[in-house]
């Protein structure tokens, strides 16, 4: 083929690839508004690039499911309900139990309805915060206790909105692991944008690497490097992210109690847990803390990494 | 011992690690279903419809709606009913016994006071088709069919309508329009209006157009609260004339019948209706208004008073008590008889529905589960009492004494069942 000769079309940005990096298949796709990486120690290329259909397929399902930003999903029924009663389907209904549990165990700290607050607060590194009446008339619509969720059903009360993308993530990266796992007895890894999980030990009784990012430097230099053959491990933070108030700079956790940015929250948490989602949703809670995040983390027993 | 911070904090490890077995575990069934993210909901209901000593309507109804993963659904609607008893047939008490004769092959006997009243009995079938579809992230399309049949009516109609949600959500502005190409058939043919009924039949069949053109606003005013505007305008052009009602001709000094004319309508007539309504909820109860102004060229002008309070009862019940007040204005054209001798008027009618009438609601909806079974239940009763004017300034001699215009009380249930899966 010539080489002046124009691509016929242009790349596509979201088509899956896979690579041999060493002795690992490395398949990567974009998908949850981030890049998807599925890591399978194999020699084996076409069951590698099976096992990146399925995870694939299951993030793109997972992401429709539950994305905020979809015209046609149960989310945006819910939105829409105009405060009546909406049924959901046995998927979301654990979802929802599970993000219930988090607010329960979290005092109400892990709240899945403070969507109306990040409307209000922009951290795009300037100097604006909303006024105080603003924060008030915010905070009248964030609450899991004003939602009613029993028997599978969810009413939402108007203007009130909840986002699932946090969980949702990584509950999509540990069932995507119980699909992989059902399909291929190698070992594999999946990470969909920095939350993961391991399925364990690599051939010759190897660890999987992950590295921890400098929340100062993404992408360019690894302040700690986690070995670890199997479980969830997830990172929640305040990375680049930020609004300036009177000297000191506020991250993006919002406390839904206060309406406020969470002061003195760590830049970044990194938690290693059983799954991604409990490691996911023990981070999240130790951002919150602010300042007694690491009491926190270590009060729950787990490895974690506080930046 | 005392619980330390530490022993609470491993109760929340592993109230995180149950949840989050549950929901790993125990969704496999379910997402092997959730695939395709499609589901089916069934609604069947039963409605009996009786107004004491007159129309009596039995209408079993079946919905069955499937909503695709893309958001997209379609709807399909199929309904039978029986209609039988008799409706007033427009004439005035005679004063004696009474008998009439009808196109349709029936006749009645009415006592010396009372309205008379034409029997009649009629199945109709009625099928209907939706399709929704939303795009865009903000809008959604919705077009809609449907078409019903019964012995002497059909009627086609095709319907659209498009919704947008504007900022942040809080309002959806929404548009839409339908037609209807009807077509009515008497049994006889079509009368000739305000004939005497020597005249043959105009027509064995007319047709009846109607438009409609809508625009809706609503409005999430706080997270309790939720107000609507929807102001409708429908035209209608072709056979407007009820082709079984007539008009008693009376003796203008005693009132007594001296012979009955056909009735005779515009053959247009433009409505305008605007209806506000606010749905507020309150912990857990619900409080539902609403107030529809309504207004035509034939200068009937109407006002709705709509109230519903939905009160829980626990997570698998509710009743909703509903009251409602409706009052209307008479047509232009509309009278209880006309005057032997007299010119007859452009148009003329005396079927009550055109009359000047009010009328009161009261009824309760309770929905419910029944306990280890799948499907909502709703049992819905209501009560209405309709009033006229009984003795209006017209009537003339004997007529008088009589109730023109009888109270009706109407009776109705409907049970419903509906089911997802």
């Amino acid at each position: 083929m010539s080489a002046t000769r124009p691509a016929a079309r242009p790349p596509d940005a979201t088509a899956a690839s896979l690579e041999r990096v060493e002795d690992t298949f490395v398949g990567r796709f974009v998908a949850m508004a981030g890049p998807c990486e599925v890591l399978v120690d194999t020699d084996d290329r076409a069951s590698a690039a099976a096992l990146l259909r399925v995870a694939e397929r299951e993030a793109r399902r997972i992401e429709h499911k539950f994305s905020r930003y979809r015209p046609d999903n149960l989310v945006h029924r819910i939105h829409h309900s105009g405060g009546r009663p909406v049924r959901v389907d046995e998927e979301t209904a654990l979802l929802l139990d599970y993000a219930a549990t988090c607010h329960e165990v979290s005092d109400g700290m892990f709240d899945i309805t403070s969507g109306a607050l990040r409307r209000i607060w922009k951290f795009d590194g300037g100097e604006r915060v909303p006024s105080q009446a603003q924060v008030q008339e915010a905070l009248r619509h964030v609450g899991w206790h004003r939602v009613t969720w029993k028997d599978s059903t969810l009413t939402l009360p108007a203007g009130m909105e909840i986002d699932l993308g946090g969980v949702g993530k990584e509950y999509a990266v540990d069932h995507t692991a119980v699909l992989l796992a059902g399909q291929t007895r190698d070992a594999f890894l999946v990470n969909f944008g920095g939350d993961l999980f391991a399925s364990g030990a690599r051939r010759g009784a190897r660890p999987w690497g992950v590295g921890i990012d400098d929340p100062e430097r993404t992408g360019q230099a690894v302040l700690y490097h986690i070995e670890f053959a199997r479980g969830g491990l997830a990172t929640s933070g305040n990375a680049r992210r930020f609004i300036r108030h009177e000297g000191k700079w506020l991250g993006h956790i919002l406390d839904p109690k206060t309406g406020w940015p969470v002061e003195d929250a760590p830049r970044s948490v990194t938690v290693l847990d059983r799954t991604c989602l409990e490691a996911g949703s023990l981070s999240t809670m130790a951002c919150l803390q602010g300042p007694r995040a690491r009491e926190f983390l270590e009060q729950q027993g787990v490895e974690f990494r506080i930046v | 011992m005392q619980l330390t911070p530490a022993g609470r904090s491993s109760s929340l490890r592993a109230r995180l690690g149950a949840a989050a077995c549950l929901l790993l575990a125990a969704g496999m069934p379910a997402i092997a279903q959730a695939e395709s993210g499609a589901t089916t909901q069934i609604d069947a209901t039963a409605l009996l419809y009786g107004e004491r000593s007159r129309t009596n309507v039995a209408e079993p109804t079946a919905r069955i709606t499937r909503r695709f993963a893309d958001g997209q659904s379609l709807s399909a609607q199929f309904g039978f009913d029986v209609i039988t008893g008799a409706s007033p047939s427009g004439a005035a008490p005679s004063g004696t016994i009474h008998t009439t004769t009808s196109a349709s092959g029936t006749v009645t006997t009415s006592p010396a006071g009372q309205v008379p009243l034409n029997s009649f009995k009629d199945s109709r079938y009625a099928a209907d088709l939706e399709w929704q579809k939303p795009f865009l992230r903000s809008f959604l399309s919705t077009i809609g069919g449907h078409v019903s049949r019964e012995k002497d009516y059909q009627s086609l109609g095709a319907n659209g309508k498009l919704s947008v949600d504007l900022l942040q959500r809080r309002t959806t502005l929404t548009a839409g329009g339908g037609v209807n190409r009807d077509r009515v058939f008497p049994v006889g043919g079509i009368p000739v209006g305000l004939s005497d009924g020597s005249l043959p039949a105009m027509s064995s069949a007319l047709p009846k157009d109607v438009s409609t053109l809508m625009v809706g606003l609503s409005q999430v005013v706080t997270r309790r609260w939720l107000v609507g505007l929807n102001a409708t305008r429908t035209f209608e052009r072709g056979y407007l004339s009820e082709p079984y009602k007539v008009l008693s001709v009376l003796d203008g000094t005693t009132g007594l019948p001296a012979g009955q004319r056909t009735e005779k309508r515009p053959s247009t007539r433009e409505r305008r209706s605007l209806l506000a309504s606010s749905v507020y909820h309150l912990t857990d109860d619900v409080l539902s208004l609403s107030y529809r102004h309504y207004r035509d060229d034939w200068q009937v002008r109407s006002q709705t008073f709509d109230a519903r309070y939905r009160r829980e009862l626990g997570s698998e019940r509710y009743l909703e008590p509903h009251l409602r007040y409706y009052s209307q204005s008479a047509a232009s054209f509309y009278r209880s008889s006309l005057v032997d001798g007299a010119p007859l008027p452009e148009f003329a009618t005396a079927d009550y529905r055109l009359g000047a009438l009010s009328s009161v609601t009261f009824g309760a909806t309770c929905g419910f589960r029944l306990p280890g079974r799948p499907g909502e239940w709703t049992v819905r009763a209501e009560y209405i009492r309709q009033f006229g004017e009984g003795h209006p300034d017209t009537a003339v001699g004997i007529q008088r004494q009589f109730d023109l215009f009888p109270s009706v009380d109407i009776g109705s249930l409907l049970i419903g069942y509906s089911i997802e899966f």
